[in-house]
């Protein structure tokens, strides 16, 4: 916790509360513990000397999705995901972290993934690219691989289709957000180094993910730690975005919502990409939530919360489907794998959701 | 404090209730629930100072756990302090004697809005702003829109007799508020169904609104809603002096015309607040309008303001000023670096009058806050036809924390002592809380002993918020 970051806490532990009312967390425990300047206060008082952190206190900190629903918010711009990542990242190194979390770092240490799944069964799901000097690595990411493997189908069958030789990698390591959101850097740094050493080494010249949790490690997490990769990132939707015109239409009478995933949209700026893509396959923008762009609501899937407490995640979904129902579309779309496997158990059969690659793999009809 | 084995037999009496969920006894969550948005506790916390804590926290969702927590309290004679948003800006619910903080934020559905009678039923734990966008969602307004609606409750406006920014049109919450379910200290529930107008003795439901926690809890409430309006729309003009936009707010009125907003920015506060963006003459005030309504009511409404304050000597600023307040309302309740460093502190002392003393009040308030060296910001906002509200802003830095709390202190006794003293009335919309505590005997001289009588008739226990509202200070 550097100096800024105390003056900052200072600052938020005793501001009025006025971003409380968009933080997820808040949603959910309806109680004044697990909010932004809840948060802030911990950390105020343990840096004054006042009051060290006790086990609530960790819970408190471990409560929040990181999801900058509150910075949004935030006249002077604290970043609390920041701040709480920074203070998560202290805890581990002084074993100080959920029981819950300290197994999931285990979990991905030996399989390389949050699933606890045989790493060598990481792209059993998938159909396999044939293709020989492949142009794209696609980067599946571990929902995709393991759970949303209709995502990592379609993605496969859409960069096809649009002529990209597509590659998968068998010795693909989870990216790391998980351990990196929840503060486990020696772990995140060791996935991190892996990747690093088989993507720049693979001779294709592009690397697409699915998942903008991977985007976010690959291109923000992995630099900060001085490792770069050697090629240029893609999400999906912003490597759709530059392949417009192939992606053939869809029906527009389809009314469609479209929600912006944190990782995605606050972190790593991407808001108009996705839209853009909706727009140009059925004609017409997406129905827009009230809560969009920088003021989206989190899924609720985020940084350990469903790991640890599942109800209050399900809650924050659940409200989110409802914010999607309002606009009255038949579909929700998601540019994130972890957002739409949430948000689908949330939504039962009252709206489909789907990934956007899914989308136009799936809806459109091809214009040649 | 209750002893060790009584307190076991408390918190476990409290766990069959609402499950273990929702009791906690955490110091965690205490430290984190204990204040609300009082500067004082505010400083006290950037400077590391602990406030006092309570020794339960319990989360209640419906009228019958809260009728029982009620009841238990009884029996154990413990305090109970009742929790809304935790917004408010007077330390109501500081647990000052410990006891169990009773937290409303589960109470939060909107149950019904009734399009006929043109009201709404909600629960008390609702957060301002997700009522105000639901009824937006369906064309109408609650009209209550404080700058704490991001963070308050429906329960808190009511037990604070709270006022949004367009009370002038739409009332304050006490105007607003039909009907009420309400939970007495015996754990009684009472009803005070809504009624437009009554005449069945004293309005019973004006004795539960402003009781700040310290008669019982409210559940449940019906509020007035409105169309929302077909335009909001904003005017700003210039005057010399604050005279003269009290004048001219006057006159307003006398014509028949309710703006939404009338703001009077007296010269400190406008060179603070709108001189930075705005050209304005040095030592003008800025008096900023809107008008909520059709456009052909807005037209006529504006035509005759205007005339009024061209006849007074006003410049037009169009709609600049009033629309940038409204548009960066939030702004100034942010904290910044110049507001929060070292020792400093500022705070709002909203105090009412008619307009006869009105501007007595004001000066006299100032010159008493400035006597120590308090920088004091002021503007004349929530204006009625007889009279209206004075905001008056101070801040104050000073070396060490002991005397930036008695400098505090200071400003505020001789901020209301004038108030008082020129016939005002200390507080609009903020409350009571602890902080304005000790001067309730001054302000309601005689009438005192009456909300005493009925505060140990209802509340024989005194378990009720003790030591707010003037009501069981103890030593
Ligand atoms: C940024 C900011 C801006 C503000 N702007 C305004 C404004 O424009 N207008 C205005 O009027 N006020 C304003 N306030 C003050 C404050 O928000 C109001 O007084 C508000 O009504 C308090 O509501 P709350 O839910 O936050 O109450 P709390 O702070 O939780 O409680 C206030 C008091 O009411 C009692 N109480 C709360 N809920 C209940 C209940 N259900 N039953 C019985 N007693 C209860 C508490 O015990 C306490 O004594 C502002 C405050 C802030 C921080
Ligand atoms: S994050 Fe910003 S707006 Fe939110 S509580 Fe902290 S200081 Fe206030
Ligand atoms: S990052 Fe999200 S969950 Fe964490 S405090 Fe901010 S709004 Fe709440």
């Amino acid at each position: 916790m550097n100096d800024e970051m105390a003056s900052d806490v200072r600052m938020c532990a005793a501001c009025p509360k006025m971003c409380r009312h968009v933080c997820p967390t808040f949603f959910a425990w309806r109680s004044d513990a697990p909010t932004p300047h809840g948060r802030a206060l911990l950390l105020h008082q343990e840096i004054k000397g006042v009051r060290e952190l006790d086990e609530r206190a960790i819970q408190v900190l471990y409560q929040c999705l990181e999801c900058s629903h509150c910075l949004t918010w935030c006249k002077p711009e604290i970043d609390i995901a920041s701040i709480v990542e920074s203070r998560r990242t202290e805890l581990a190194e002084e074993g100080r972290q959920p029981t819950a979390i300290k197994d999931l770092v285990s979990i991905v240490r030996s399989n390389h993934n949050p699933f606890d799944e045989p790493h060598s069964k990481r792209l059993e799901k998938l159909e396999l690219p044939t293709s020989k000097n492949p142009d794209i690595v696609y980067f599946t990411g571990c929902t995709s691989a393991y759970q949303e493997e209709e995502i990592a189908n379609s993605t496969i069958n859409v960069l096809s289709r649009l002529g990209f030789k597509v590659a998968l990698l068998e010795d693909e390591w989870c990216c790391a957000s998980p351990l990196f959101r929840t503060g486990s850097l020696e772990a995140a740094l060791e996935q991190a180094n892996h990747n690093v050493e088989i993507l720049n080494a693979h001779s294709a010249e592009k690397i697409v993910v699915s998942c903008p949790g991977c985007l976010r490690a690959l291109t923000i997490d992995y630099p900060k730690h001085g490792l770069e990769i050697t090629k240029p990132i893609y999400h999906i939707s912003q490597f759709l975005d530059m392949h417009r015109d192939g992606l053939g239409e869809t029906d527009p009478s389809i009314q469609v919502t479209y929600h912006d995933p944190c990782h995605l949209g606050r972190h790593c700026n991407v808001y108009d990409e996705p839209r853009r893509v909706i727009e140009s396959i059925s004609g017409i923008p997406p129905s827009e939530m009230e809560r969009n762009r920088e003021n989206a609501m989190c899924c609720g899937n985020g940084a350990g919360l469903r790991l640890m407490y599942p109800d209050a995640s399900k809650k924050i979904g659940r409200e989110r489907i409802e914010q999607a129902l309002r606009t009255g579309s038949k579909l929700l779309l998601s540019t994130c794998p972890f957002c739409k496997n949430l948000l689908k158990q949330q939504a039962g059969d009252e709206i489909e959701v789907l990934d956007l690659v899914e989308f136009v793999d799936k809806y459109t009809k091809d214009v040649n | 404090m209750i002893d060790s084995d009584k307190f076991g037999e408390l918190v476990e009496k409290l766990h069959t209730l609402l499950g273990s969920d929702y009791v906690t006894v955490q110091q965690t969550d205490k430290v984190l629930n204990a204040h609300d948005a009082w500067p004082l506790s505010e400083a006290k916390i950037r400077a590391g100072e602990l406030l006092p804590l309570a020794d339960i926290i319990v989360f209640p969702s419906t009228t019958r756990e809260v009728s029982e927590i009620l009841k238990i309290a009884n029996k154990f004679l413990i305090p109970v302090i009742p929790v809304g948003g935790g917004a408010g800006t007077c330390g109501g619910t500081l647990a000052i004697y410990g006891g169990i903080q009773l937290d409303m934020k589960r109470f939060d559905k909107i149950l019904e809005i009734d399009e006929t009678s043109m009201m709404v039923h909600v629960e008390a734990g609702v957060v301002g702003v997700d009522l105000e966008e639901y009824l937006n969602r369906h064309g109408y307004t609650s009209g209550h829109t404080p700058t704490s609606v991001r963070s308050s409750n429906i329960g808190g406006f009511i037990a604070t007799r709270s006022g949004g920014s367009m009370s002038s049109l739409y009332g304050k919450i006490e105007d607003l508020t039909l009907g009420l379910e309400f939970v007495l200290p015996s754990g009684e529930v009472i009803f005070c169904k809504p009624v437009p107008r009554h005449s069945v003795g004293p309005d019973l439901r004006q004795l539960f609104i402003g009781s700040e926690g310290t008669l019982g809890v409210i559940t449940k409430a019906t509020l007035r809603i409105f169309p929302l309006p077909e335009e909001r729309r904003f005017r700003s003009v210039s005057v010399k002096d604050v005279s003269t936009g009290l004048e001219i707010i006057r006159k307003i009125f006398r014509a028949g015309i309710s703006p939404s907003i009338i703001r009077l920015y007296d010269p400190e506060d406008t060179a603070f607040s709108v001189s930075t963006h705005f050209d304005v003459a040095e030592g003008d005030c800025m008096l900023m309008l809107a008008f909520d309504g059709s456009t052909s009511k807005n037209d006529l409404d504006e035509a005759t303001v205007m005339e009024i304050c061209i006849a007074e000597g006003g410049n037009d600023f169009g709609a600049g000023p009033a629309e940038r307040w409204w548009n960066h309302r939030f702004d100034m309740y942010y904290p910044s670096p110049f507001t929060t460093s070292g020792y400093a502190i500022g705070d709002t002392i909203d105090v009412v009058a008619t307009y006869d003393k009105l501007e007595n009040v004001y000066h006299s308030m100032k010159s008493a806050m400035e006597a120590h060296e308090a920088v004091v910001l002021s503007h004349f906002s929530h204006m009625y036809p007889n009279g209206g509200s004075i905001y008056m802003i101070f801040f104050t830095a000073q070396p060490d924390a002991e005397s930036a709390w008695a400098t505090y202190k200071k400003i505020w006794d001789d901020g209301v002592a004038a108030c008082l003293k020129e016939g005002g009335t200390m507080s609009h919309q903020h409350g009571v809380g602890l902080s304005r505590s000790t001067y309730v005997v001054d302000e309601l001289e005689s009438a005192f002993s009456v909300l005493k009588s009925i505060k140990e008739k209802l509340d024989p226990n005194g378990i009720m918020n003790p030591g707010k509202l003037g009501l069981e200070v103890r030593k």
